[in-house]
């Protein structure tokens, strides 16, 4: 079993034992290693046990989570590391098994960590430095004429939206000049892309498609004769 | 078919690792190709690897065998997504069911899990989907994408704000997923969907490549030539030759005589016109 001890001017003030799947240190008293010191923040940093290994996550302190005299945001603790809060030491220590395994695990071992565990951790990062928590639902993108038709805002809610004349197009355009497929639009890990897929003029931010690219917000898609503004909503905006 | 595949696979077991835990499956027929890197101790990746690649090509096959409507599929449906990419989906789902079964009832297999990449292609549509760090990209002409999303800490902090890129690299947090194969009893999965062109290639691989050769390398080396097999291969050998960390799996696939009838049509009717 893994250990932190603590010490303070070179006298070891406690020895905390891992024996749950996280630990917090902070100067609140509801963490598991309480340093009751101004410089130390209320929740100042955790140590969460994934598998065989032990991250320490400095939860955006005032003062700084240091590893080794090294400024951490996270990192994964070795045995003997250093860890510093304030005028404070920790050191982590890992029982002989531990050591043994931790040799063979040298070689970076893909794990998991808990996913209600890691939800929790990256809110609490998030909240410490001030930024939003991540949106309940993906954004989603939207397809608005503005070329006078009156036809009604498109919600693009398939991974692949095609537009065209053909009856199985997403977005059925008309027109002589309008192919059967004449552009997609489709949701990849990057974005929205729009490709052109032949057969009739597609120009984005009035400069011809080529090929293919990832829409940004408010680009203007110009289709044959048609014309459309890009977005993206999200879910809380739909209100 | 209106278009022929040409696809090759290979996995190699790296420098530093004593058993290869990734699995692989390219199935020309069925038009569908799937990389699997297996985690958990003893021979439990290699178990969970090796199942979850069987799981989703089985059912996948009797899937569009019978043309099984989207509501006896396994697990919800994603209106989203067309027939086929609803049965990748549900295959990865089903898949993952069978892991956690398995490491909840076998205690040599506790703890087991794996990543999953996998794709399919039919004349109209590329369905992509992953779970996990393995990766799909798109290699289109002179460039490369990703049609996979990684599932791991950093990438989430990455996408928070709260690391920068050059932290990510080398962050501590890289090899911790947060979705994988087996360790819960539903999962989520990313499936792509997009349209095919003539020579698209597509290349399927585990982190073992990934960590060690970066995506313009990947672009320069599986762009051009002909020979699938050596073009793994040589994937393979690039991963090796900075330290071969970790088992290393590679497919690369090929779009080839992709009948585009609709561009013939269009054509005539331009023609016509002037």
């Amino acid at each position: 079993m893994a250990r932190v001890i603590l010490v303070f001017n070179k006298q070891v003030i406690s020895d905390y034992p891992f024996t749950k799947e996280n630990m917090t240190i902070g100067r609140a008293e509801e963490n598991d290693i309480v340093i009751d010191n101004l410089a130390v923040s209320a929740y100042h940093s955790r140590i969460d046990r994934a598998g065989d290994a032990y991250i320490l996550t400095d939860l955006q302190s005032t003062n700084g989570t240091f590893v080794n005299d090294k400024k951490i945001v996270s990192h994964k603790l070795r045995h003997k590391d250093k860890i510093t809060i304030g005028k404070h030491l920790l050191f982590f220590a890992l029982s002989k098994a531990e050591q043994a395994r931790a040799k063979e695990g040298e070689l970076d071992q893909t794990m998991r960590l808990d996913t209600a565990r890691q939800k929790e951790l990256l809110a609490k990062q998030a909240e410490r430095k001030g930024v939003a928590p991540p949106a309940k639902g993906e954004r989603v993108g939207v397809v608005s004429f503005i070329d006078g038709s009156d036809q009604a805002d498109i919600q693009l809610s398939k991974k692949l939206t095609k537009i065209g004349k053909a009856e199985t197009s997403e977005i059925r355009l008309g027109g002589l000049f309008m192919a059967p497929t004449a552009a997609t639009i489709s949701r990849r890990p990057n974005g929205y892309a729009i490709t052109s897929t032949g057969g009739t003029k597609v120009k984005v931010n009035n400069q011809p498609l080529q090929e293919s690219q990832i829409l940004s917000d408010f680009d203007t898609i110009e289709i044959g004769n048609y014309k459309f503004q890009f977005y993206t909503q999200g879910s809380e905006d739909e209100k | 078919m209106e278009l022929e595949l040409k696809a090759a696979g290979v996995t190699d077991v790296g420098l530093k690792r004593e058993s290869n835990e990734d699995y692989f499956s390219v199935d020309n027929d069925l038009a569908l190709y799937i990389v699997a890197d297996g985690m958990g101790g003893h021979q439990a990746g290699e178990v969970a690897s090796k199942v979850a690649v069987e799981v989703i090509n089985k059912n996948v096959q009797r899937w569009i065998a019978e043309d099984t409507p989207y509501g006896e599929l396994f697990d919800h449906p994603d209106s989203a997504l067309s027939q086929r990419g609803n049965y990748i989906l549900s295959g990865i789902k089903l898949a993952n069911r069978v892991i956690y079964e398995l490491s909840k009832v076998y205690a040599e297999y506790k703890g087991m899990g794996t990543t999953i990449v996998v794709l399919s292609i039919t004349p109209n549509l590329v369905i992509a989907g992953n779970v996990g760090d393995s990766r799909i990209y798109l290699i289109r002409g002179d460039t490369i994408e990703p049609l996979s999303k990684e599932h791991n800490m950093v990438t989430e902090q990455l996408e928070m704000g709260l690391i920068s890129a050059e932290e990510a690299e080398t962050s501590p947090l890289r090899h911790i997923l947060t979705r994988n194969l087996g360790s819960a009893e539903t999962v989520e999965a990313d499936v792509f969907e997009i349209e095919p062109r003539d020579h698209d290639r597509f290349l399927l691989c585990t982190d073992g490549l990934t960590d060690l050769v970066s995506d313009e390398e990947i672009l320069e080396l599986v762009k051009d030539g002909d020979d699938l097999e050596g073009l793994c291969r040589q994937l393979i050998a690039k991963a090796n030759g900075k330290g071969g960390n970790d088992n290393v799996t590679v497919s690369l696939i090929c779009v080839e005589n992709l009948a585009d009838k609709r561009q013939g049509k269009i054509k005539k009717i331009w023609y016509r016109s002037k």
